[in-house]
């Protein structure tokens, strides 16, 4: 499955590439990350509980980064498994200023499979579009509270 | 498959039935077509389940002051069959004849799937087409909000953590007004791929979609352009104008889009022919 979208934070590029490889604000802006811990070299450990809807899964996985262009673009490869199945994404981030925001789209590719994918496949593009959402909203309040102090 | 243990409470009462979600972990059950399945397959795994339906008064379909009232519990085939409906607001009685089959009709209730918030679901189109409200209610508090700020977005409303969703309400039709659910199921599961609901008549136009996007919305731009240029075809261009569509095995994006501006057209074509 294809994804793709941008939004808009409200920071110049350097900052907003900045906070996108600080483990600490992705832990908290990840949905329902519990649990985020560097395993090595811009690769993290990471535990999940997504809850939609009736359905929650613990998600166990990795989040790694690659082909770091400061502050234009990198690489975001997220693998994670749990009961319900499992979920494996790449996708591509560019970061662009937008008159005085940072544009940050992305592109990728997610598959998901086990259970989850047999039984909600009609469900998983809008599911994927949603989490993505929630991950950029708490995103954003995070800018803007950088924003805010003028750091 | 079985699901996981969970403790079952069948209260007797709204207090009783506010009282037993307090509890962590505990699953409002209504007509069970969504969330049973999904509990027998682990995908959920609440702790409790609260049957709601021995809580006397949350079923039923009344006219009371110019709108009608249909409680929680109430049945999609109890809509389809309510002579009430069929006369006071057809829109959701031919909606809720199209819901699922048989068996599901007669299992599924209205507040059921409102509550579960499917991005394919039928009601949603109909209900924003009616800009139907929602009543809420929790142990400290009881509000009405429209349907259209409950459904926040896939699976998501607006439901706070120990809130019911007591009854559904939409306006009587009014005179003049012709009104058309089309939908293209998906041949399986019976889901909307798309379905859109209109609501036409002279200078009036209300147009509800579901399946396209994340969640269910209602289509001003389309009723917009059709008040003012009268021009079905056109109108049914925008329907998926901003809207970021979804893609699945079945219907990719650009299909699905697609089908969206024909069944949009269908839908205001059959509203208008309606209206007299």
């Amino acid at each position: 499955m294809k994804i793709g979208g941008s939004y808009t934070v409200p920071l110049a590029p350097p900052r907003a590439y900045g906070m996108l490889q600080d483990p600490e604000i992705l832990a908290r802006c990840m949905p329902g990350c519990d649990h985020l811990a560097k395993i090595g070299e811009d690769e993290y450990e990471m535990k999940m509980k997504m809850v939609i809807s009736s359905v929650q899964g613990l998600f166990a996985g990795k989040v790694r980064l690659a082909d770091q262009s400061p502050p234009d673009s990198f690489r975001l490869i997220v693998e994670g498994a749990g009961k319900v199945g499992f979920v494996k994404g790449e996708g591509l981030l560019t970061l662009a200023l937008v008159e005085a925001s940072t544009e940050v789209k992305y592109e990728g590719e997610v598959q998901v499979g086990g259970m989850i994918a047999g039984v909600g496949q009609r469900l998983l593009d809008a599911t994927a579009k949603l989490v993505i959402k929630k991950f950029f909203e708490k995103f954003v309040v995070q800018a803007d509270s950088l924003h805010d102090l003028n750091l | 498959m079985i699901p996981q243990n969970f403790e079952y409470s069948t209260p007797a009462s709204l207090k009783e039935a506010l009282t037993l979600l307090s509890n962590t972990d505990a699953k409002i059950l209504a007509g069970g077509m969504s969330l049973i399945p999904m509990m027998k397959l682990r995908l959920a795994t609440p702790e409790r389940l609260v049957d709601l339906s021995r809580v006397p008064g949350l079923s039923g379909i009344a006219e009371k002051a110019g709108a009608i009232h249909i409680g929680a519990m109430t049945t999609h085939h109890e809509i389809e069959d309510s002579a009430l409906l069929r006369a006071r607001c057809p829109l959701l009685a031919q909606a809720a004849s199209s819901i699922g089959d048989v068996q599901v009709r007669n299992m599924g209730t209205i507040g059921g799937s409102v509550a579960h918030a499917d991005p394919s679901a039928d009601y949603p189109a109909s209900l924003l087409a009616l800009e139907a409200k929602v009543r809420l209610v929790s142990a400290k508090s009881d509000r009405t909000i429209s349907l259209e700020d409950f459904l926040v977005d896939t699976m998501t409303t607006a439901l706070e953590p120990g809130e019911i969703l007591q009854e559904v309400i939409v306006p009587v039709e009014q005179a003049g007004v012709g009104v058309s659910y089309q939908k293209m199921a998906q041949p399986a599961s019976g889901f909307a791929i798309v379905g859109v609901a209109a609501r036409a008549g002279k200078g009036f136009a209300r147009v509800g979609v579901t399946g396209l996007a994340g969640k269910a919305y209602r289509a001003r731009n389309v009723e917009k352009v059709l008040l003012e240029t009268g021009d079905i075809a056109k109108a049914a261009t925008v329907v998926g104008d901003g809207v970021d569509a979804n893609s699945d095995l079945f219907a990719s994006a650009d299909y699905r889009t697609h089908m969206a501006q024909v069944y949009t057209a269908r839908a205001l074509k059959q509203a208008l022919a309606g209206a007299s």
